[in-house]
């Protein structure tokens, strides 16, 4: 009885220490999920706390639903455009990708840790995949913007890359326990788990959808219901041998992008949830691991993570990347965001459980490549950024928004809001704020009193807005009543002058000395970007026009509204990054398609 | 591409300290005017090209800051002239913040490249905030000049 009190305060304990770390580290800008790893190997035999655990599979029961969780939870809150933008790319990236990290990491195994090609093959396939949980915090907690286009590929890929290491792995270590040659049962086995996997996936988003509507249940009860059924989906198709992780993933897609009931209600316990996912598979993970152990091979175990930073993901990254739409400097972006997190520990497990002789190498390999990852990349993503010209002034500084959650009114959304200081809304009169069209304020409160609408004049710091909006326009509410955005940033991102978007691309030219042909003078600025830059252009993209940059600067309907002028183009400043991009031009005159003028 | 020093196209007496003026209008006319007698132009043609590229979109950059630009047939190289204004003007600027610290460029019809790197050398200035407080706390000429182009020297080392 003793025993069991005192595993729960220990569990408790460490969860609480863990969200205080991870407030305080936050300052410091480490990455959160370093430091959860970090509290459990301290926690563990090494360290002070010098709990012994070694249990593999119950790591891997609970790495499985924390896994489903997270990636669950991680598609739910992936838009249509993200995937719309993303879809592609991140599928290459999610299949070819992985395959390609997974060979060249093998090689490096092979050499270094004197494995057989197959057990090489696995330690590669074992890393080969980016980190959902990682990535989508990364993305979203980081005070800079980044690239749609290339948050979008990076998040959808990080949900999607799963299944592919999975199968490689399985496949590995299938083979390592009963060596036979390659035959059709591979190929069979692939269809199985993503054919399986994405079938199993789609309807069973689509079942939960239909309950969701139906079932007449306490609002508690609707975000139990998903979780519920999502870890079901997972543990259903891996039963049935297809991947489980794509179909939770294509689950939540499918939910996520349908109207269904108490939405916001349902996002905000999978919040909770994923969170307490990423922070007890973390710790977890930090327990499981014996750094004493890690010393053993450490010199091929750094070996591995720094060829997988510095050589394996950038060449998947470009190879899979060459007929998309990216310049070098978002493929460098995304090489380097290419954090691996649980995913790598998780797969490491496998053949420890399957028991292949000496399979904790994979372990200590796939820890060693994680703490790496999550320590260089992790910590300076926002710095890559910046470096590489990515990083988006924040669009809307933070809007102070609380959904409300009422049952389905039609197709409108409620929601309050909190007038910020300078923000537009408090510009004009009451009567004469630019609501979206379908949005309409429902009441007024002002120090705790409900105010008559008809009678008031103008809206104060502090008001409370209580409004109905569908849930797409929901962003102009909170542009109105946000402070407004420092613009500071934009200079530096937008380029030193701002330009609207039907200024005439021959004025511009001319205006500016740039010796830059254009095939027609008359052309806007918008249309030329549009031409260019094709129908899904977002803010930051940018073109050269012979020594300067146009950067997209705002989009309303697909077109730019808004243009940068760059008088320097930001290589300037970086000779290294200048030079490869010349070989990146020259590599591209050769195979016939100068991108740029 | 070694960058432009301020120093080649800003001369001290291009330089007002406490200039008055309660509008855009009035304060591109003061810059033209102090630039028309340097560069010994009209100060008409100064005024109307400056204007036509306000048309474009507004030079004002956000901060304060204000860079109005332009190309005249008639000169023969770059001229820079730089205000401080005793008080805040409206400039339509990105951010919609009143301006009060100006710098005006003007170059030669065939400058090209070189009217490229003198705008981005002056835009670059104007971007370090600590620079502008310090513009913004000095009313004498001698001494803004000092600040925009002992900055120059420093940077280009």
């Amino acid at each position: 009885m003793e025993q069991i009190n005192q595993a729960i305060l220990l569990g408790g304990f460490l969860v609480v220490l863990s969200i205080l770390a991870g407030m305080f580290s936050s300052r410091l800008g480490a990455p959160l999920l370093l430091v959860f790893l970090g509290l459990g190997m301290l926690a563990g035999e090494d360290g002070p706390g010098g709990i012994q655990f070694g249990d593999f599979k119950l790591t891997y029961l609970v790495g499985s639903v924390a896994l489903a969780v997270i990636l669950f939870d991680g598609a739910l809150r992936t838009s249509r455009q993200t995937i719309r933008l993303a879809a592609k790319p991140a599928f290459v990236l999610a299949t070819a990708g992985v395959a390609i990290t997974a060979t060249i990491v093998g090689g490096v195994a092979f050499f270094t840790l004197s494995m057989s090609p197959v057990e090489a093959f696995l330690v590669g396939a074992v890393v080969a995949s980016t980190d959902a949980a990682a990535v989508f915090l990364l993305l979203n907690m980081r005070g800079t913007e980044i690239n749609k286009r290339v948050s979008a590929t990076l998040e959808v890929e990080s949900g999607l890359n799963d299944p592919m290491a999975v199968f490689l792995t399985i496949a590995c270590v299938e083979y390592l326990l009963h060596p036979a040659p390659l035959d059709w049962t591979l190929g069979l086995f692939f269809a199985k788990q993503m054919l399986g996997g994405a079938a199993i996936g789609i309807a069973g988003g689509f079942v939960l959808v239909w309950l969701v509507n139906r079932a007449e249940l306490a609002g508690g009860l609707y975000p139990v219901l998903c979780a519920a059924f999502a870890v079901s989906i997972f543990a259903a198709a891996q039963s049935l041998d297809a991947s489980g992780f794509l179909a939770v993933y294509l689950a939540g897609l499918v939910l996520g992008n349908r109207r269904h009931r108490a939405q916001a209600t349902i996002l905000r316990f999978h919040d909770g949830l994923a969170w307490i996912a990423q922070i007890v598979m973390f710790l977890m993970l930090g327990l499981l691991v014996t750094p004493s152990k890690l010393l053993q091979h450490v010199g091929a175990e750094i070996a591995i993570a720094v060829v997988l930073v510095l050589v394996a993901r950038p060449a998947a990254v470009f190879l899979c990347l060459l007929p998309a739409k990216f310049d070098w400097r978002e493929k460098a972006f995304i090489s380097w965001v290419g954090l691996r997190g649980a995913v790598p520990i998780f797969l490491a497990s496998i053949p420890v459980i399957a028991g292949v002789r000496d399979a904790e190498v994979f372990f200590n390999v796939a820890f060693v490549v994680v703490l790496v990852s999550l320590v260089v990349q992790g910590w300076t993503v926002g710095i890559a950024a910046r470096f590489l010209g990515l990083a988006l002034p924040p669009q809307i500084d933070k809007t102070e928004r609380t959904d409300i959650d009422l049952p389905l009114v039609a197709d409108r959304d409620a929601a309050s809001w909190r007038v910020a200081e300078h923000s537009p809304a408090l510009d004009r009169p009451f009567a004469e704020l630019p609501l979206p069209r379908r949005a309409r304020i429902i009441a007024v409160i002002r120090a705790g009193t409900l105010l008559n609408r008809q009678e008031l004049k103008r809206l104060s710091v502090g008001d409370q807005i209580i409004a109905l909006v569908p849930p797409e326009q929901s962003i102009d509410l909170d542009r109105l009543f946000a402070p407004r955005p420092v613009r500071r940033k934009n200079i530096d991102d937008m380029g030193e002058f701002v330009f609207s978007g039907d200024v005439k691309l021959g004025v511009l030219c001319a205006q500016y000395g740039v010796p830059f042909e254009a095939p027609n003078a008359e052309q806007t600025l918008a249309d030329f970007l549009a031409e260019r830059l094709g129908p899904d252009a977002i803010p930051g993209d940018r073109v050269a026009l012979g020594p300067v940059e146009l950067v997209v600067g705002a989009i309303a309907r697909g077109r730019a509204t808004k243009v940068g002028l760059e008088l320097e183009a930001p290589d300037e400043r970086l000779p290294v990054l200048r030079a490869l991009q010349r070989l990146g031009n020259a590599w591209r005159s050769l195979r016939g398609r100068p991108r740029t003028p | 591409m070694p960058s432009m020093e301020l120093t080649e196209f800003l001369a001290p007496e291009a330089v007002l300290a406490s200039v008055r003026a309660t509008n855009k209008k009035q304060v591109l006319h003061e810059l033209a005017r102090k630039a028309a007698e340097l560069a010994s132009v009209e100060e008409r043609l100064i005024l109307d090209v400056v204007l036509e590229r306000e048309r474009l979109g507004t030079t004002g950059v956000g901060n304060g800051i204000a860079i109005p630009h332009g190309k005249l047939a008639g000169l023969k190289r770059l001229y820079g002239v730089f205000a401080r204004l005793e008080k805040p003007v409206d400039f339509e600027a990105i951010d919609e913040q009143p301006v009060d610290l100006i710098f005006m460029l003007l170059a030669p019809e065939g400058a090209g490249a070189d009217h490229l790197k003198a705008l981005a050398r002056v835009s670059r200035l104007l971007r370090d905030r600590r620079m502008c407080e310090k513009l913004r706390g000095s009313d004498r000429a001698d001494a803004l000049y000092a600040l925009l182009t002992e900055h120059a020297a420093s940077h280009a080392a």
